[in-house]
């Protein structure tokens, strides 16, 4: 089965390719991710953001020459941190996210022949397909040695030692909602090359509307994702690759 | 001729539509401390405590109580209570236990700071379903430990007893049974505080008197720990009693804590071990917990530390099921916490998972050998827990 999808996918994308309108590339990048949360009242913890990397592939299908339909179906590190300071500096934690993401944009382009600028704009759909969790926290079952008396601490970890960890997160289905929907802005340069070749370079920003958790409780916080990319790609026009410049 | 369009007639529509869509996302709630409510009415009572618990409570994970439909329930219910009418407080106390009387976390009590319910009693779920319960049974009498087990069983020893500024009396025995079979009873867990005072004292006496058999003895044929009847204590007396006994880590289990303000937010599992202290000794020899309903928290988690050791064993009944540590709420994010109204909500900080993957709060942790309370042998100066313990030995 998932031959058979991949071969009509592969055969699809060069039907496509034949026409001079489509064009298909890699990109990746840089990623900062925030989540849009607050830490209540917890004590002395925050919510930091974290960074990541984007890879992928570009389908652009040019409806006009100003004008394109963009898709970039990508594999995306959406992490943060959750870190505590003053007496428990030490203690954090790295929420390490992947997610399959497909942003569908309309691609407006302007400028020259070969230097142009380009604006992206539209949505995208992502399933969260893995976590992994890293930090150190102190382990009640770790004391230390005594302390003197006439002798002052520093941090926590002078009372319960450090307990690391580098784990896979286990999703939780009463709480986790791992489809994210939401929306997506950019924009950047892009260079023609040899006229079969074009470059670019983009900034982009995701905007996440869906909650990463189900709604579970009254009260609940949401944690919405929040992501910059900064990223630089490379689209081949295959009909002109293999055929020339001759429409 | 055809006009083109420019890019703005698309791009405009475009941005409008993503400026409306960016209104979708929910507002972040404002989560209070439930210290900072002011309890000038039942409305602002019964949100403090709500909130505390929505947020700081950590057996979410497996408790069955339904908080969502707690708050729907009884939120209407304060609401028409006055803060300043004795008899509407004495009401609040009613629900204030009917709201928590499935909680599982069995460490779980609720202490009022109201003047008019200075004379009722904490709100306690775990002992208000022990005493429902048809196998209910008080604990075994103090007076049995420190004067019929020394009396009937043991071939020399010492005890003592004492008491504390905080107004607590501990209590302690240890001997030896047929010669060479080493015996200890205490009733609390405050062994190391108590053995590190610069001067002696009763239960010091007793605990130099089993650590000197402990280390110098090589005849032992068993050891036997028993924490009936004990309420628990420090944590730190689980190394300082049984890292004499391992010369190896020890690990029995797993705890975690809250780190977020989600019910269902927590820290991954981290071990829960026994760490060898100086000077320790390997025994060898069977080492036989003697434990009963009434040991709870470092009662049981004592049990189950020994419970791992190759030669560990377990005899009498299911213990309490109160097995997550406690400390204050800033240090694991979690757990206890107060509210204007009340002095205290005294919850865990941590869950505890034993070493078998079972979360045993709320259930007890099981014996080897089961050997049920009887009163009729007690009154006789029998002790059929302890005879089991020693034929275990044998």
């Amino acid at each position: 089965m998932k031959k058979h999808f991949l071969l009509f996918t592969i055969i699809s994308l060069l039907t496509l390719s034949v026409r001079a309108q489509f064009e298909i590339g890699v990109s990746g990048g840089y990623v900062n991710n925030y989540v849009h949360t607050n830490a209540g009242y917890r004590a002395f913890t925050q919510y930091r953001q974290y960074s990541g990397f984007v890879a992928g592939l570009v389908l652009q299908y040019h409806v006009n020459d100003w004008l394109a339909v963009q898709a970039d179906p990508s594999y995306i590190r959406k992490s943060y941190e959750l870190r505590r300071d003053h007496f428990f500096d030490g203690i954090y934690q790295y929420n390490l996210n992947g997610y399959l993401q497909l942003p569908l944009m309309a691609h407006f382009s302007f400028g020259g022949e070969k230097l142009k600028g380009f604006l992206n704009a539209g949505g995208y759909g992502a399933y969260w397909i893995s976590g992994r969790i890293k930090g150190a926290m102190s382990n009640v079952f770790s004391s230390t040695p005594d302390v003197p008396d006439n002798e002052q601490t520093s941090d926590y970890f002078r009372y319960n030692e450090a307990y690391r960890y580098d784990e896979k997160y286990t999703f939780d289905s009463r709480r986790d909602r791992r489809m994210e929907w939401g929306l997506v802005a950019g924009g950047g340069v892009e260079y023609l090359l040899q006229q079969r070749f074009r470059l670019f370079v983009e900034a982009r920003y995701y905007y996440g509307l869906t909650d990463q958790q189900k709604n579970y409780m009254i009260d609940q916080v949401p944690r919405y994702n929040d992501t910059y990319v900064l990223q630089a790609g490379c689209l081949v026009n295959l009909h002109r690759l293999f055929h020339g410049d001759a429409e | 001729m055809k006009m083109k369009k420019s890019p703005v007639i698309y791009l405009l529509p475009l941005l409008l539509m993503l400026m409306m869509t960016a209104a979708c996302r929910k507002d972040l709630p404002q989560l209070n401390d439930p210290r900072d409510y002011v309890s000038a009415n039942f409305n602002e009572v019964f949100d403090a405590f709500w909130t505390g618990m929505n947020n700081n409570y950590v057996f979410w994970n497996i408790d069955t109580v339904n908080w969502d439909q707690v708050y729907r329930t009884y939120k209407p219910l304060f609401a028409k209570l006055n803060v300043n009418d004795s008899n509407d407080v004495r009401k609040a106390y009613t629900y204030f236990k009917q709201m928590t009387a499935g909680l599982v976390d069995s460490h779980y009590d609720i202490s009022f700071a109201d003047t008019w319910l200075a004379d009722s009693a904490s709100v306690n779920p775990a002992f208000q379903r022990k005493i429902a319960n048809p196998d209910f049974h008080p604990p075994i009498s103090i007076f049995h430990f420190y004067d019929t087990i020394p009396r009937h069983y043991l071939s020399a020893g010492v005890r003592g007893f004492t008491n504390t500024p905080d107004k607590k009396q501990y209590v302690a025995v240890s001997g030896t049974i047929n010669q060479n079979i080493l015996y200890l009873f205490f009733s609390g867990f405050n062994l190391k505080t108590l053995f590190n005072t610069d001067t002696m004292n009763g239960v010091k006496r007793v605990e130099q008197y089993f650590f000197d058999n402990l280390a110098q003895r090589t005849d032992l044929k068993g050891v036997i720990i028993d924490v009936r009847g004990n309420g628990g204590g420090d944590l730190a007396d689980l190394n300082f009693l049984l890292g004499k006994m391992t010369t190896r880590q020890l690990q029995f289990g797993y705890t975690r804590s809250k780190q977020g303000n989600g019910r269902l937010d927590y820290s991954p599992w981290a071990p829960a071990y026994v760490t060898p202290q100086p000077g320790a000794k390997a025994v060898t020899v069977p080492i036989v917990m003697l434990a009963d309903a009434w040991s709870v928290s470092m009662a049981e988690m004592t049990t189950m530390a020994v419970k791992t050791m190759p030669n560990g064993h377990f005899v009498g009944e299911r213990t309490w099921g109160a097995n997550g540590p406690l400390t204050g709420n800033k240090f694991y994010n979690g757990g206890q916490f107060s509210t204007g109204w009340l002095n205290l909500v005294y919850t865990s900080s941590l869950m505890f998972k034993y070493k078998d993957g079972t979360i045993y709060e709320g259930v007890g942790f099981p014996p080897d050998i089961t050997v049920p309370y009887n009163p009729a042998a007690l009154k006789m100066g029998r002790d059929l827990q302890l005879e089991a313990a020693l034929n275990l030995i044998h």
